[in-house]
Formats: C-alpha cells, sequence, structure tokens
C-alpha cells in the first residue's frame, strides 16, 4: 500500500462518516420536530392556532433543514476520520500517520509503513455503521407519527381558531378596501378643493375620519357577531356616503366652476360605495350563514325590509330623502324597518322605507300612520286593538296603513327614546351619536 | 539472542527487538511483578527515576541487580538510615598523599555507578534525601566547588516502606517530583510465591546474561525519543494533566508540568516496548497511574473518605475521556 491507496481509504472512510452522521442528526431533527410538533399539535387543543399544521410541518422542515448545515458545517476531518478508523483497535496508527506524512525520518518511515500494513491486513474490521440506532429511528418516526394524527384529532378549540381565522381574514380584507376608499376620497377631495365649499370639504373630512374608525373597529373585529355589526355599520357609512357624494356631485356639476371630472369621479365613488355597501351586506350575510340561524333571518328580514326602502326611495324622489330610505333594507334587519320607515316616510307623507335617511322633513304632519304590527310578522293584516283586519292601500306618497293615529310629538318622543337608548348601547354607528342627537334636538 | 550489533542502533525495529529481549531476560530472574518490571524497563528507556513502595522482601534489590546483569551496567546500593551522611551518598574530598605533598583528592560516593538502589530512603534525613537530588535531576554532583558528572545511563531506583513511619523522614513534594514514577509493588499471589520459592529454594536461580549494554541503552532513549505523537493523543496527555488542577474536592495540588513531560517519555517508551512506533491512548492511560500517584496531593476529604491516589487518577480518567 502506497501513501496515496492510504489517503484514499482514509477518504471513503471519511464520507461514510459524513453520511452517518448526517443520518444520525436527520433522525434526531426529526424526533426533535415531531416532539415540537406534538407540542403545538397539543397546544392547539387547549388555545386556538389557525396555522398549527404549517407551523409544525416548519418545525419538523427547521430541524431537517438544521441537520444538514449541522452536518455541513461538522464535516469529519481527515483526522478524525483517522481517529475513528483508530477506534477499531489500531492504537492511533492511523491518525499519527496521517499527520506525519511529510516527514521522512526512519521512525516516521516505519510507523507509515506499520500503519499501511496494519489497513491492508485488517481493513475488514473496520465497520462505521451508517444507520442510525434503531431506537432512535423508531423513537422518531413514532413522534411523527402522533404529530401527523394529531393534526386530524378535530376540537371545539381548533374550529374556533378556524373561525376566528376567517373572521380575521374578512376584517383585513375589509380594512384593506376602507383603505382603497380612503385613497379614492382623499384624490376626490384635493380635485374638489377649488369646487366643494368649506363645508363639502368638512363633510368629506367627515366621511373620511368615520372609515378611519371603521378601519380601528375592523382592527378589533375578533367574533362573528363583532364583525356583523362592523359591516352593517360600514355598510350604513357608505350608503351615507354615497348620498352625500351624490349631492357633492350634483352641486359640482351645477355650480359656476364646474369641474366635470370632480362630479364624474364623485359619482362613480358615489356609485362605487353603493355598490359595495350591497356587496358588504352580502358578503357578512354568506358569513353570517355560516355562524347559524340568525344570520338566515338577518337577511331574511334585510330583503324584507329592502322593499320598503324601494318604496321609500320612490318617495324621496322629490329631494335628497330617497338616499335615507334606503337605509331601510338594512335597518329592517332589526325588525324596526317599519317603525322608522315612519320617519322617513314623514318626509314625504307615507313612505315606508327604514328611517335613518338623512332626508330634511320640509312639511310638517300631525300624525303618522303606523301599522299594529311589526314588518316582519308576515301578517300585515291583524289589528292588535280591535282585532280587526287591517287594511293598507297605497296613498299619494307611498303605503299606509288604516289603524289608530298616535300624535307628531308622542311618535318623535318615542324615537327620540329609542335613539338615545339606542345610543347607550352602542347600537349605531360610532360617530353618529352627536348627529342622532343633533337631528332629534331640532325638533325641540 | 547475540550480542548488540552496534551497527544497528539507529534501527527501531531492531532496538524494539532487543529491549524486548532484555525485558524477556529481566522476567528470567524476577518471578511475577510483571508490571512493576515493565514499569522499570520503561523508566529506564526514558532516563527517569523510580521510586518503589512496597513491603520488604519483594525483590526490589533483586529486580536492581537483574537488571544490572542485563545492560551491565554497575550497580550500587545504599541502605539509608538516619545516620546517614550526605558526602556518604556523594563522596567527599580526602587529603591525599603523595609525592607533591599533601592534598585534597575526590573519592567518589556510591552515588557514582549506573545503577543505583536507595533503600529505604524515607529513613535518611532531608539533608541526605536531598544530596540525591542534584544526582536524580542534573546527573551531576557538586562537591565543594566541583561538579562531577555521573555516569550515563544514570538510574535511581529508591525504595520505601509504607507501614512502618516511626522514625521516617517523608519525602518532600520537591523530590518526589523528580521520580519518574512511583510503583507500587503488591504481595506476590501464591502462584507467583510458588515460583520464587522454587526459584530460590530449589532448583538455583536461572542465569542471566547481558542482552545489552549502557550504549545501546542510550541508543534505544535517543529512539524513544523521536516517537511521533498525534495531536489528539497528546491533547488528552495534557488534559489529564490540566484537570488535576480544576477544582476538585479530592486534590489539594495538582501535577507539576513534569508530569505531563513523564506522561509523554513514558508513553512513548511504552509504544516502543510493544513494538509500536506512536503512541496510543492506552499507553497515556495505562501510564498515567505510576506518573500521576506521587504527583497529587490528597485533600483531606479524600483522606478521610479513605480514598488513595489512584481513586483519583482513576475518577480523573473517567471523565477525561479521549476526543474522537
Amino acid at each position: 500500500m502506497n501513501q496515496k491507496e492510504f489517503l484514499n481509504i482514509i477518504h471513503a472512510f471519511r464520507r461514510r462518516l459524513d453520511a452517518a452522521g448526517f443520518l444520525k442528526r436527520l433522525v434526531f431533527a426529526l424526533a426533535v420536530g415531531g416532539g415540537v410538533g406534538i407540542l403545538l399539535q397539543a397546544v392547539s387543543f387547549i388555545t386556538p392556532v389557525y396555522y398549527v399544521n404549517v407551523y409544525s410541518g416548519i418545525a419538523v422542515v427547521l430541524a431537517v433543514a438544521a441537520a444538514a448545515i449541522v452536518s455541513l458545517f461538522k464535516r469529519s476531518s481527515m483526522e478524525h476520520t483517522a481517529l475513528v478508523m483508530d477506534g477499531y483497535g489500531f492504537k492511533e496508527r492511523f491518525v499519527t500517520a496521517y499527520e506525519h506524512l511529510e516527514k521522512e525520518d526512519a521512525i516516521y518511515v516505519l510507523q507509515r509503513r506499520d500503519a499501511m500494513e496494519q489497513l491492508r491486513v485488517h481493513r475488514d474490521k473496520i465497520r462505521i455503521p451508517l444507520m442510525p440506532d434503531w431506537k432512535r429511528t423508531a423513537l422518531a418516526v413514532l413522534l411523527l407519527a402522533v404529530m401527523i394524527v394529531l393534526a386530524f384529532v378535530p376540537s371545539p378549540v381548533r374550529d374556533q381558531a378556524r373561525d376566528y381565522h376567517h373572521i380575521r381574514q374578512e376584517a383585513r380584507e375589509k380594512e384593506e378596501e376602507i383603505q382603497e376608499v380612503l385613497e379614492e376620497l382623499d384624490k376626490l377631495e384635493e380635485q374638489g378643493q377649488e369646487a366643494l365649499t368649506p363645508e363639502q370639504l368638512a363633510a368629506m373630512q367627515e366621511m373620511m375620519e368615520s372609515l378611519k374608525s371603521s378601519m380601528s373597529e375592523y382592527r378589533q373585529v375578533s367574533s362573528a357577531d363583532a364583525l356583523q355589526a362592523a359591516g352593517e355599520k360600514l355598510d350604513y357609512k357608505y350608503e351615507n356616503m354615497s348620498g352625500l357624494l351624490s349631492d357633492l356631485a350634483q352641486s359640482v356639476q351645477n355650480g359656476a366652476s364646474v369641474s366635470a371630472m370632480s362630479a364624474e369621479s364623485m359619482q362613480a365613488m358615489a356609485d362605487k360605495l353603493k355598490e359595495m355597501s350591497g356587496n358588504t351586506s352580502a358578503g357578512q350575510n354568506d358569513l353570517a350563514s355560516g355562524q347559524g340561524q340568525n344570520g338566515q333571518n338577518g337577511s331574511n328580514n334585510g330583503q324584507g325590509n329592502g322593499n320598503s326602502g324601494q318604496n321609500g326611495q320612490g318617495n324621496g324622489g322629490s329631494g335628497q330623502n330617497g338616499q335615507g330610505n334606503g337605509q331601510g333594507g338594512q335597518n329592517g334587519s332589526n325588525g324596526q324597518g317599519s317603525g322608522q320607515n315612519g320617519q322617513n316616510g314623514n318626509t314625504n307623507g307615507d313612505g315606508t322605507g327604514p328611517g335613518r335617511g338623512t332626508g330634511t322633513a320640509n312639511n310638517a304632519h300631525d300624525y303618522v300612520s303606523i301599522p299594529n304590527d311589526i314588518a316582519d310578522s308576515g301578517n300585515l293584516t291583524g289589528n292588535a286593538v280591535d282585532h280587526y283586519n287591517s287594511e293598507y292601500y297605497r296613498a299619494q306618497n307611498g303605503l299606509s296603513w288604516e289603524g289608530e293615529h298616535v300624535s307628531y310629538e308622542a311618535v318623535i318622543g318615542s324615537y327620540e327614546q329609542n335613539a338615545y337608548e339606542g345610543i347607550a348601547s352602542g347600537r349605531y354607528p360610532s360617530g353618529m351619536e352627536d348627529v342622532i342627537k343633533e337631528y332629534f334636538a331640532s325638533f325641540n | 539472542m547475540s550480542e548488540l550489533d552496534k551497527n544497528m542502533l539507529g534501527d527501531p525495529a531492531y532496538m524494539a527487538q532487543r529491549i524486548a529481549d532484555c525485558e524477556r531476560e529481566i522476567r528470567k530472574g524476577i518471578v511475577g511483578q510483571t508490571e512493576v518490571i515493565r514499569l522499570v524497563m520503561l523508566a529506564l528507556l526514558t532516563g527517569g527515576n523510580v521510586l518503589l513502595e512496597g513491603m520488604p522482601g519483594l525483590g526490589k534489590t533483586k529486580l536492581v541487580s537483574t537488571i544490572g546483569k542485563v545492560f551491565d551496567l554497575p550497580f550500587k546500593r545504599i541502605q539509608f538510615t538516619p545516620d546517614l551522611m550526605p558526602s556518604d551518598v556523594t563522596g567527599t574530598n580526602i587529603i591525599v598523599k603523595n609525592d607533591q605533598g599533601n592534598s585534597f583528592a575526590f573519592e567518589k560516593g556510591p552515588i557514582f555507578a549506573n545503577l543505583i538502589l536507595a533503600d529505604e530512603i524515607n529513613r535518611a534525613t532531608p539533608k541526605t534525601q536531598s544530596a540525591l537530588l542534584e544526582a536524580m535531576q542534573e546527573h551531576t554532583v557538586t562537591v565543594g566547588n566541583d561538579s562531577h558528572a555521573l555516569r550515563e545511563p544514570f538510574f535511581v531506583l529508591a525504595t520505601q516502606n509504607p507501614i512502618e513511619n516511626e522514625g521516617t523522614y517523608p519525602l518532600p513534594e520537591a523530590q518526589l517530583d523528580r521520580f519518574m514514577f512511583k510503583i507500587l509493588v503488591r504481595f506476590p499471589s501464591k502462584e507467583e510465591l510458588k515460583g520464587i520459592v522454587a526459584l530460590t529454594e530449589g532448583r538455583g536461580e536461572p542465569e542471566i546474561t547481558k542482552q545489552m549494554d549502557g550504549e545501546g541503552l542510550l541508543a534505544a532513549r535517543a529512539l524513544v525519543n523521536q516517537i511521533p505523537i498525534a495531536d489528539a493523543v497528546m491533547d488528552y496527555l495534557l488534559d489529564l494533566v490540566m484537570e488535576t488542577h480544576v477544582p476538585n474536592p479530592h486534590i489539594r495540588e495538582g501535577a507539576s508540568p513534569r508530569a505531563a513531560q513523564a506522561l509523554i517519555r513514558a508513553a512513548r517508551a511504552k509504544a516502543f516496548l510493544e513494538g509500536r512506533f506512536n503512541v496510543s491512548f492506552q499507553d497515556v492511560e495505562a501510564v498515567a497511574y505510576p506518573v500521576l500517584r506521587h504527583r497529587l496531593l490528597p485533600s483531606f476529604d479524600a483522606i478521610s473518605q479513605g480514598m488513595s491516589e489512584d481513586d483519583i487518577i482513576r475518577g480523573i480518567l473517567n471523565v477525561k475521556k479521549p476526543q474522537i
């Protein structure tokens, strides 16, 4: 055996040693990754972690990557390989020979010759095992298997995590949507700087602030109810803004210094917001339908009252009131649409659309007609007082029911009381409390 | 085996073979005590001195005289007693009358031999014991203003009795450190005792023949000093010595740097005696006990727990494993 052969043999054992080292670390890494994965899975049974499976997978992948990197950096040197080979009963002959390959003194030559001779004769004694210990391998496989099984075990906490994730996802999408709207409003505001009056600009600012508060609300959303509530508020705001923007567009078009671009943009934005309002409602109803039966009811209610709203909108043709009536579809979900319709109908006489519109009451009315039953009962013909069937008929400005008459002051007082209770219970969109208060104050 | 071939003195393989022959020849004269013989051979091959601790009558003097015969080296025995003076060991200047008149001449003491048996060294006073210090370390003797070189190879084999402490002067640490090995001579087994009795009382002592001379021994020493040591083995060896200095409840004082030197030399010699030309981890472990046991100062805890120096060394060897 010459020196080259000696080195080649050590090199061959070195490759085997590296492979064995990698496999050993790989098994260890899989065991660690599996252990961490099991831990994560266990945690997901206690606290909601939506991405638990992803995290478990990442733990395993990271552990394997770490094993690969460590193996790369901890590759055996030739000296170490020679030492390992010496461990099979060669009494450090190989490592000594390897370290003194360049020396040519008699004793070094003799030592090298002795080492090579030993390697030539007893090479088969060196058996570096490639596979790691079977117990460790079995443990790693077991841990991984347990982790995988746990990943498929259902639990209420996991369902909760999934629902929460979807809610947050929805909320984030809404935040982005609001952000886009805000940006567009910002542009509109810039474009309309000259065409709009300071009051109109202030109104736009108010709109934007209101949207920001909605965005902040979405940021804090953590339940389906909160999401739905935020959605309803946003719908209302969109609807409101749509109307306001239409007004602004109208006024810009009518103005002397017309900025056609601004007017068109505003109208387009108003239409978009209108459309988004519907989308928001529909989207959230979809989500709500996934939550339970209540959502379904809400949808139905909304639809039913939406009709009323359309009626009201028809009434609003005389002015800006129609915009307020459009809101009826949303409010109807609370089953109060018919009552509020009266308010809006008040504007035009007898509209049945929901009553939180921005219509202005130009005509004084001493009396309003109210039904004796609630709108969503499906039974508008009954009369709770005298047990006679009510008859409804189309009056000049919309639907009206034959029934008892209540004084205007009583109706306003009742509405005012409900509104203040609503403010106290946080039923209205943030920022609208003052508007509501001012609205009712204007009647006094 | 034929006479030593002077032309082959530089051949490691040949010299290793001849040293093995010497050891075999010594074994002919000493029954049992294989470990003691092996360690004494290691000391001879490295130029170290040996402290033998054992009961009287275990063949210590016989061992030295046999070595003298095998290596054809003059042998002197000094019985250390409390009244032994340093000059009794080193020699002294005496007045000599000659043709020119009276003058001082140096009269060599028994230390001027190649092999010295300092019997019961701990019975002499520290002053006399210290007379050996220079000889053991420097291989010179200074009397008055003159230093006298000792013959090479120079080898001191001192003995001390472990049980009779009355009227003894324990060797100071500085002197102990100058002994390469402290070898414990254990009582022979029944089989060995039977062999000893048969050898001395029965069929007569075997004839011990010369196998090598002082020159051959010095050549072998030179070869031993060249034996290569792998880095990993050297690290392990140094780690062992350093481990005696880390805080250890059983060690009051650790080994000196001489311990590392002695370990290297002894491990090399062991490999050489086994016909190898490289030092292994096992070589180091094997010589760790005789090299370290007289260089460690056990703590009070260790003594109170009945731990011997060998127990402490075993603990160190268990803690420090070769890094593979």
